[in-house]
């Protein structure tokens, strides 16, 4: 069962910085990040793809990362929790998930809003119906979503104006 | 408690402190933390739902490379605990009970080493017959869970029998008699399945032992609870003990009492490293003694022709699981949501708290009350349905009111039940047509305020800004966030003046805990005090300056000015940087909880936790849905509430408590269920298979709040919230989908496939 | 143990060919040999980089359809998601947004789960499979790929590179509905895919049903014996057939007798909903968040 895996070197790109990492085949991209790279923002909740809590993005695409090969995300561009400020300014979403009052326990919140992240991206002015879709792989037990999905509607307001 | 004369109530929005650390990512959680040297410890669980141990070998385990501790039930203090009854060792001794018992755990290098060592340890057991039901655990001739149940400790008060680990009743009037003399008298029968507070962070558990003390972080919602239990198993002064919470990601009452605390310390004192626990969402599920309960109920009840009530009778068999741990006192307030809110002359109601092989019941948002409140409300619209009345106007005409006396002989004051029956079905539209395939269903549903002492302490520096200390635990409810709001008001400055210190057991006084929706109830009259405290020391410095009398100085606009002049004042900064040379500003605050309501007639609920309810909260909820008729899918279409929880004091706040609560409350409803096979296994331990609700399915929530100032309460006339919002959907729900089926779905959670079940029955009748 | 990236189709079949196992998105291989299902292979290649087989490409025949195209590629794409949309109901039903974006159909295909979502779609739209290995090319009707849960008929050394569906004829499209306890992060507990013909009288000219989860592999059936029925009894018929077929299993998710129940309406759905595609209106993807329970509210 535990067969062991040979470590391979290679470079992580997170939020525009190369990490080399040396690491065994066989470890996901959220213990990586989390541990070699010691950017904790991205959580574990389930291990299974089935909560949201270790959404990043991949070339701007979200990804469970609790299920993504490390080696796999070579030479791709990582975006973390970490990486959605410009500076110490927070990103609209950060502002408004915020101001909403769309954060409770706060462990869900990461991965949500880097969810949204990827879904303003490829849509500037989604519906509600949209948001919800976007967002249903993230779960939320403290919110029930109703302030959540307000901020992601007023963050794409806010950014197409 | 009377509003502070001068306390100005921030009405603005504000941004809760921990925000910014949550949306940035850079707050730390538990499982984030790391000290060098860490190790990682895993457990050994049972497996098997109930044996005799006859083998237990941990010597290859503890002779592999890597691995710095095995320890078992011979490593640790001969304790046997329990908030209630103490059925519980840390490790099993002789016998395991659940699935989830630990038999033995590992601190090692890595988590592959660990989990080697933990695969290496021999166990062997012979089979014990297994208690899979809680009707079959009561019957004379079921195998004990406990043999030596007689022999634990436990509170005088406490009502025991073989299985039976807390029986409690109320009894008012002659409810046979009342029966016999009823004009309809309505029986029917419900079972509930246990489910999960599921929060979205797994625990974790980090230990550190400096000399001989030892530091915990935890993802606990009750620090000191956790202590004491450090304290009690490993038999420990709590000066010895220090328990810290990083933030924490959710609990809904699962991460409450005392859980893995003193088995990491154990591994950590042997392996004399730092060790570490985080649990997969698989262990998640399966091992703590946290869940919410199952329950089996049987109501009667006896009506006038006029929709009067005039009898109840309830019976409950609550599902304990293996260990009491905190469900001691579920029996009495089960017992209590078996009446409902309503005004009844004559009742029985009689609880049981069965032990099983499963894994054990403990508190859970509101526990016992949304699917007692989900089995009575169906029951109440079976009544009116025979009665041929409008199940809205059988709740108004038969329910509790300001000054009426309760089912169990209590009156409540000043409460707000009618109210919240008309503003949530006004917001649902009820009685407007529905589409075929839609329905509302309406419940209404109670909960206590839970009052304890709790104390916090507040210091301004010499540059005028403020640090509140405190005992309290901010699970993610913002009632820590809160308390923010209460000092500047109490002080004339902002929330943003103020920072927390909190969840830290060594730097702050005692409080209950993320528990019992407690904390702004409790925590909040401290801090109110130790406020007071520093505005008459600024008082006095002000008047000191302006040459007035302390007692005309007004604190507001961060400005200590006198009474009918704001020019005459100076900066509440500058008073701070006088008191930084001398008297420093310093406020401590804690204080009698307020008195008890008063117990009357024959509650008789067992005294364990109270006599009689505090300052209950009443909700009204109604709620919309649709059904496939053909597959038994049900939607939820729009969910319309009405609270009464007295003063509101932070209104997005206590929005969002709602709005969650209803959502886990949709879940409960649908597809929030343990499903067990039929050796008292979990089947679908795993979010894919346990179903919570995505934002997908999440309907627009209407919140509504009636607010009533309730004295002997809260600060500023509030009661509490974080828990009753979670009560009344589900009931609600289920009426909905019985109007549309045309009988009730008669087990929780109503999946699909059982309101089918229900619907087929239907036909073939 | 090795693990290496793949910069062209020959580099990732030389690779198999020395027994390496390909690896697109890799979801099901890390989720799977998380719980134990299969361990992870030793060696990896991984294929994600392969954008020579991430087109879809129109053909005189139909459709070619890369194997590493994305489900949320396929929701999105103009032509599938009209002329072939049960397959982009399908896929829009796959997993969460994340699963759909990095999911490919060449790796949901060869998983050979008989809960897929696009399996059945596939294969009542008559879909071909090409497999390639260094030893040349194969093409493979989909329903002969799948043996058995988990397992198809592919040699190890095989890549799935494309998916090639038949262009349908006119007056004919398809749909695919699935019992759903929640609107997103579902897993089939039954589902249902048609495909329609009509003739110009609206009575049924071509009817084909795919079951998912109802048996160890993607069912289909040609209902030959409908062809000149009205829809609604080709519908009712469809739904018969389907709960005679299947053979469900009792599990955590639903019983057998839920399952027969509902694969019949699902069927029937199904049918109805690609027969009103067929005769010209536009159901949105997917049919089960546009009509019915799941419908935005």
């Amino acid at each position: 069962m535990s067969q062991a895996f040979e470590s391979q070197s290679f470079n992580l790109n997170v939020n525009g910085v190369d990490y080399p990492v040396n690491v065994e085949m066989d470890r996901n991209l959220l213990s990586v990040i989390r541990t070699e790279i010691g950017l904790t923002g991205t959580k574990e909740g389930c291990d299974d793809c089935e909560c949201g809590a270790c959404m990043v993005l991949l070339d701007g695409q979200p990804v469970n990362s609790c299920s993504y090969l490390a080696v796999q995300a070579q030479g791709r561009a990582i975006t973390t929790i970490e990486g959605v400020m410009t500076g110490d300014e927070m990103h609209p979403l950060q502002r408004n998930i915020l101001e909403e009052g769309g954060v409770q326990c706060g462990f869900c919140t990461p991965g949500m809003i880097l969810s949204a992240h990827a879904l303003l991206e490829r849509n500037a002015a989604p519906s509600e119906e949209e948001v919800r879709i976007g967002l249903s792989g993230n779960l939320c037990r403290c919110t029930g979503y109703t302030k959540i999905v307000a901020a992601v509607q007023r963050t794409a307001v806010e950014l197409r104006s | 408690m009377t509003p502070s004369a001068t306390a100005q109530a921030t009405t603005r929005r504000f941004v809760r402190a921990d925000g910014p650390d949550k949306v940035t990512g850079s707050g730390r959680y538990t499982a984030d933390l790391s000290l060098t040297g860490t190790l990682v410890a895993k457990f050994r669980y049972a497996q098997v739902s109930h044996a005799r141990i006859t083998k237990l070998d941990v010597s290859a385990a503890r002779a592999m490379p890597g691995v710095f501790a095995v320890i078992t039930d011979a490593d640790v203090p001969d304790v046997r605990f329990g908030p209630m009854v103490q059925d519980r060792r840390l490790f099993a001794r002789d016998v395991v009970r659940f699935e989830g018992e630990i038999v033995a755990a590992v601190a090692a290098v890595d988590a592959e080493t660990a989990q080697r060592a933990v695969d290496a340890i021999v166990v062997e057991y012979s089979p014990l017959p297994i208690v899979n039901d809680v009707e079959s655990a009561l019957s004379p001739d079921s195998p004990l869970v406990h043999e030596d149940w007689a022999d634990y400790g436990a509170p005088g008060v406490m009502v025991r029998n073989r299985n039976d680990a807390s029986y409690a009743s109320i009894a008012k009037g002659d409810v046979d008699k009342a029966l016999a003399e009823a004009d309809f008298v309505v029986r029917s029968h419900y079972e509930s399945d246990g489910c999960h507070a599921a929060p979205i962070e797994p625990r974790a558990v980090v230990a550190q032992w400096e000399g001989n003390k030892v530091t915990i972080w935890t993802s606990t919602q009750v620090p000191f609870d956790a202590r004491a239990g450090v304290c009690e198993t490993l038999e420990l002064p709590s000066s010895r003990v220090r328990i810290i919470v990083p933030h924490l990601g959710g609990g809904f009452g699962g991460k409450c009492g005392f859980h893995y605390e003193a088995h990491v310390a154990a591994l950590a004192r042997i392996a004399k490293r730092p060790v570490k626990l985080v649990f997969s969402r698989r262990e998640e599920f399966l091992a703590p003694d946290k869940r919410r309960e199952g329950i089996v109920y049987d109501f009667e009840t006896g009506v006038k022709a006029d929709g009067t009530i005039i009898a109840r009778k309830a019976r409950l068999v609550i599902d304990n699981g293996a260990y009491t741990a905190d469900a001691g006192f579920f029996s009495q307030l089960a017992a209590m949501h078996a009446l409902g809110p309503y005004k009844i002359p004559n009742v029985l109601s009689e609880a049981h708290l069965a032990y099983t092989n499963h894994q054990p019941s403990g508190s859970v948002r509101a526990p016992t009350a949304p699917q007692t409140c989900w089995a009575l409300e169906s029951h109440t619209d079976e009544v009116a349905n025979k009665l041929g009345m409008d199940p809205v106007a059988f709740r108004k005409l038969n329910a509790v009111d300001s000054n009426v006396e309760g089912p169990s002989g209590q009156t409540y004051g000043e409460i707000g039940v009618q109210q919240c029956i008309d503003a949530a079905t006004a917001a649902a539209g009820y009685g407007k047509p529905l589409a075929d395939d839609e329905a509302i269903g309406v419940a209404i549903g109670w909960w206590p305020s839970f009052a304890s002492a709790s104390g916090a302490y507040i210091k301004i520096d010499g540059d005028g800004s403020g640090q509140i200390i405190t005992g309290a635990q901010e699970c993610g409810t913002g009632a820590v966030m809160t308390l923010r709001q209460l000092a500047a008001d109490e002080l004339g400055m902002q929330p943003e003046d103020f920072e927390l210190v909190y969840q830290d057991t060594s730097a702050a006084p005692y409080d209950m805990g993320a528990t019992g929706s407690q904390t702004l109830f409790n925590n909040g009259r401290a801090v109110i005090a130790a406020a007071g405290q520093i505005a008459d020391q600024l008082r006095e410095l002000a008047a000191n300056k302006l040459e007035a009398a302390a007692a005309d100085i007004v604190l507001a606009d961060g400005m200590a000015h006198v009474a009918g002049s704001p020019d005459r004042g100076v900066a509440i900064a500058k008073l701070a940087a006088t008191a930084a040379n001398g008297e420093l500003l310093i406020g401590h605050g804690s204080g009698p909880p307020p008195p008890a309501a008063k117990a009357v007639g024959n509650t008789c609920v067992g005294d364990i936790g109270m006599t009689a309810w505090r300052a209950p909260q009443f909700s009204c909820h109604a709620v919309r849905v649709r059904l496939d008729r053909e597959t038994g899918v049900v939607r939820v279409l729009r969910v319309s509430t009405a609270h009464d929880s007295g003063t509101i004091i932070n209104h997005t706040g206590a929005q969002g408590q709602v709005e969650g609560g209803v959502m886990m409350g949709i879940g409960q409803a649908l597809t929030e269920g343990t499903k067990y096979d039929d050796q008292a296994r979990q089947r679908n331990a795993a979010l894919l298979e346990y179903k919570l609700q995505t934002c997908a399915d999440a309907p627009p929530i209407d919140v509504q709040f009636v607010e009533i100032y309730t004295p002997d309460a809260g600060p500023r006339g509030a009661k509490s919230l974080a828990e009753a919002p979670n009560v009344a959907t589900a009931a609600a729900i289920g009426n909905a989908i019985a109007k549309l089926v045309g009988s009730p779905v008669r087990r929780l959670p109503m999946t699909a496939e059982r309101v089918w079940e229900t619907i087929n029955a239907g036909n073939a009748s | 143990m090795s693990f290496t990236i793949a910069h062209t189709v020959d580099e990732a079949l030389a690779a198999m060919a020395a027994g390496a196992r390909a690896i697109a998105g890799g979801t099901d291989l890390v989720v799977g040999a998380r719980h134990g299902k299969a361990a992870l292979p030793g060696n990896l290649v991984a294929i994600d980089r392969l954008t020579e087989l991430k087109s879809v490409t129109t053909t005189k025949d139909g459709v070619s359809i890369g194997a590493l195209v994305t489900h949320h590629d396929i929701e999105m794409h103009p032509l599938l998601s009209t002329s072939y949309a049960g397959l982009a109901d399908g896929s829009a039903l796959v997993g969460s947004p994340s699963t759909r974006h990095i999911g490919t159909l060449g790796g949901n295909i060869m998983n050979a789960s008989p809960a897929m979502d696009t399996g059945a779609p596939l294969a009542v739209m008559r879909a071909e499979i090409e497999l390639r290995s260094v030893r040349g090319s194969r093409r493979v009707p989909i329903e002969e790929l799948w043996t058995a849960p988990g397992k198809t008929s592919a040699q190890p050394d095989e890549l799935c590179v494309a998916i090639h569906i038949p262009a349908p004829a006119t007056r004919s499209n398809s749909a695919y509905v699935r019992l759903e306890y929640r609107r997103a992060m579902e897993i089939a507990v039954v589902g249902a895919a048609a495909f329609v013909a009509l003739n110009d009288d609206g009575t049924i000219a071509a009817l084909r049903v795919g079951l998912t989860a109802v048996s160890p592999t993607i069912f289909t059936g040609d209902l030959v014996g409908q062809i000149g029925r009205s829809v609604s009894d080709a519908a009712e018929n469809a739904a018969k057939v389907s709960m005679e077929q299947a053979t469900p299993i009792s599990d955590v998710r639903a019983s057998d007798s839920y399952r027969r129940h509902t694969v019949g309406v699902m069927a029937r759905r199904a049918v109805e909903a690609a027969a009103r595609r067929a005769a010209g209106e536009t159901i949105a993807i997917p049919v089960n968040r546009a009509i019915g329970i799941g419908a935005a509210s």
